[in-house]
């Protein structure tokens, strides 16, 4: 139950994680409630490296709702924003009325006051809407006593992928069927205990130019890309079905394949869209290939990369592989010298590199190409 | 009226029984692209492609075949340099013609001299632009080598596509001049799979076209794999070749008709995007945009939507190289934005190449509105060309590559 005080001002704080689709979502069937045109399914990320933290205050005193993201006051008429809290009010106003509460009754007709942040700054380009409408719709849902079965759909109107950041572990958003969008909602396939071994590394590139926000971009391929309804209709189904078993059967060389095969095919849709959108830069192309030699000169897939919409590259790993990885970027990514430092988050032990290794891959180094890594694993 | 013609192009016969024939061939660019085969030894396409044929002023390969009782065997000279004539695609090109020859003889229609097709050829061959410029000289040099051959030898033109075909897939649409499609075909033994004149040179004269050579790179992967391994592993590209293509080739052909260059522009950036987008949907992925050539892409829609209509329209190949198609009305002003935006190096080469361009001013308007950084010496130079007929006989013995002991000139060099 949120903290009451002598003013009724209730507070409740909320943490919630990042999540990186290894199928993608990229394109609308609805912009209003926000079904998406295929399914998709991402791994949850630890939230001692990444995470948003909301605070969210409710009292009788407050005048209007505010919001402050990152120590800024934002607008709450934001549509996305306002399509949450007014389904989370809804949702709370029903569970009222069937009298199935313990809250406070007159929480949910009080303004409210949020405050996020995340531990992850922004300029580094990793998405924080899904983790951020995760956190606050979590949040509030804390505050107004929602059941968590209903927050899919409300987090999903906020962002689509924020639905994903709802669990742990391994997790899928279903398309759905309904016109309504009753049934597209996320749902764990696996916890994050399933497979420990699993690594992460966020590659973080060195900024560049603003690229085209997901949501005008999605928005363009539907209506431009001839590619795109063949993947949605033909492609996603299959390997939806493909990746849930090689999660479950721990097989990292197919994970690892059918991944860069989706981030692949993403990006394809984005240059089959008119005009066409290039998320990848020149350091993504480096960083795509400096995998595929990498998992050529050991004959087997050992790390796989995958890429939203903005060139930082999200690489999936085993741990036993991890060190000599993370030596090999820092190879051919030499990182500035005296710089701030490389390697973030979870400890990554050292390691040598053979001149073969080297020699094999047989690319030219890129001095301060990547900013700096942080090293992380998927949420409990 | 036939039979004079023939006479007339007969190759020069002298008394070593030595017979020369000179030829040259265009450059073609594909607008609707060829990417993908559903035969290897044929070459025969996943889907039809259609492609303009360039002016050979301005490019084009140049090629003397020598054939004599007293040569040994057969050789070949390209840019000045011998390489080997086992290479299966040119002997595939030999092979074919000879049996159209000796098919020809056997039916006992025939003026060319009984005895050449059993004769050892010599084959020079250079182009009057530079390999390092990175346009794919492999279909003006096969459909040069094929022409060259067919008129030593006597065979028809209508089988040469089909043999031009089995040395490089897009070498038979440089047998025709304007704009050419090679159709798919249905038949297995590829019979069906030839190029054809859509239109004539002549029948869209202010169709212009600039090649913008961009600064050389690491070299990218080579066609015949690249497609290869997208044939293999790319799960859209069956869906792009079984039904987008058809209808943007009836698409294409109309717009092409109707000389309609809003349509024909926004056609062509939306197949060399799709063609792209496929290199990136294979596994391992293929990345022949760079850097250069996203901020071209970028200038040329900016530039569109600055005049809120398609005036100029880009399409790449295999490489960074951007081939710029717009009407002659705008290329001054086009010209003027590229040289603006990559501005070339100062006191270098000759920035603009070929048909001389006029120059323009470039309001400050637009030059706002575009709002890109300039990037200086991204493009080495343009090429200014514009569509252009088929190959053609040189007449002039003087041209020929070769000597009269069959062996090249030595001013038979590329540049």
């Amino acid at each position: 139950m949120p903290e009451n005080d002598k003013q009724g001002l209730s507070v409740v704080t909320c943490t919630a994680p990042v999540n990186i689709a290894v199928i993608k979502y990229w394109g609308k069937r609805d912009e209003d409630l926000i079904l998406p045109i295929n399914s998709s399914l991402s791994v949850t990320l630890h939230q001692d490296q990444l995470k948003t933290t909301t605070t969210v205050a409710c009292s009788r005193n407050f005048q209007q709702d505010r919001i402050w993201l990152n120590g800024k006051e934002e607008d709450i008429n934001n549509p996305r924003l306002q399509s949450c809290l007014q389904e989370i009010r809804r949702f709370s106003r029903k569970r009222r009325n069937t009298g199935d509460s313990t809250s406070d009754a007159s929480s949910v007709s009080h303004k409210v006051h949020i405050c996020s942040v995340n531990n992850f700054p922004t300029a580094a380009g990793l998405a924080s809407s899904a983790s951020g409408y995760a956190c606050l719709v979590y949040t509030l849902s804390q505050l107004f006593g929602v059941e968590s079965e209903q927050l899919s759909a409300v987090a999903r109107q906020g962002s689509g992928s924020a639905c994903r950041s709802l669990y742990g572990g391994f997790v899928q958003w279903k398309l759905g069927t309904q016109l309504d969008g009753k049934d597209s909602l996320a749902e764990q396939v696996e916890s994050e205990s399933y497979w420990p071994e699993l690594r992460v590394l966020i590659l973080v590139v060195s900024a560049e130019q603003k690229s085209v926000g997901s949501t005008s971009g999605m928005h363009t391929s539907v209506e431009t890309s001839q590619l795109l309804k063949y993947r949605a209709d033909v492609v996603v189904p299959s390997r939806m079905e493909e990746m849930i078993r090689v999660i479950r059967e721990r097989d990292f060389p197919a994970f690892g394949e059918l991944t860069m095969k989706d981030s692949n095919q993403f990006h394809a849709i984005c240059l089959d869209t008119y005009p066409p959108i290039f998320y990848l830069n020149n350091m993504s192309h480096r960083i795509i290939s400096l995998v595929h030699r990498y998992n050529q000169y050991y004959g087997e897939t050992r790390v796989a990369y995958t890429f939203d919409a903005g060139p930082n590259a999200v690489i999936y790993t085993l741990q036993d592989h991890l060190p000599e990885f993370v030596q090999v970027v820092r190879h051919f990514f030499p990182p500035e010298v005296n710089g701030e430092e490389f390697v973030k988050g979870l400890t990554v032990c050292s390691a040598d590199l053979s001149e073969e290794l080297k020699r094999d891959i047989n690319m030219e180094p890129t001095p301060k190409g990547i900013r700096y890594i942080i090293s992380t694993k998927v949420k409990h």
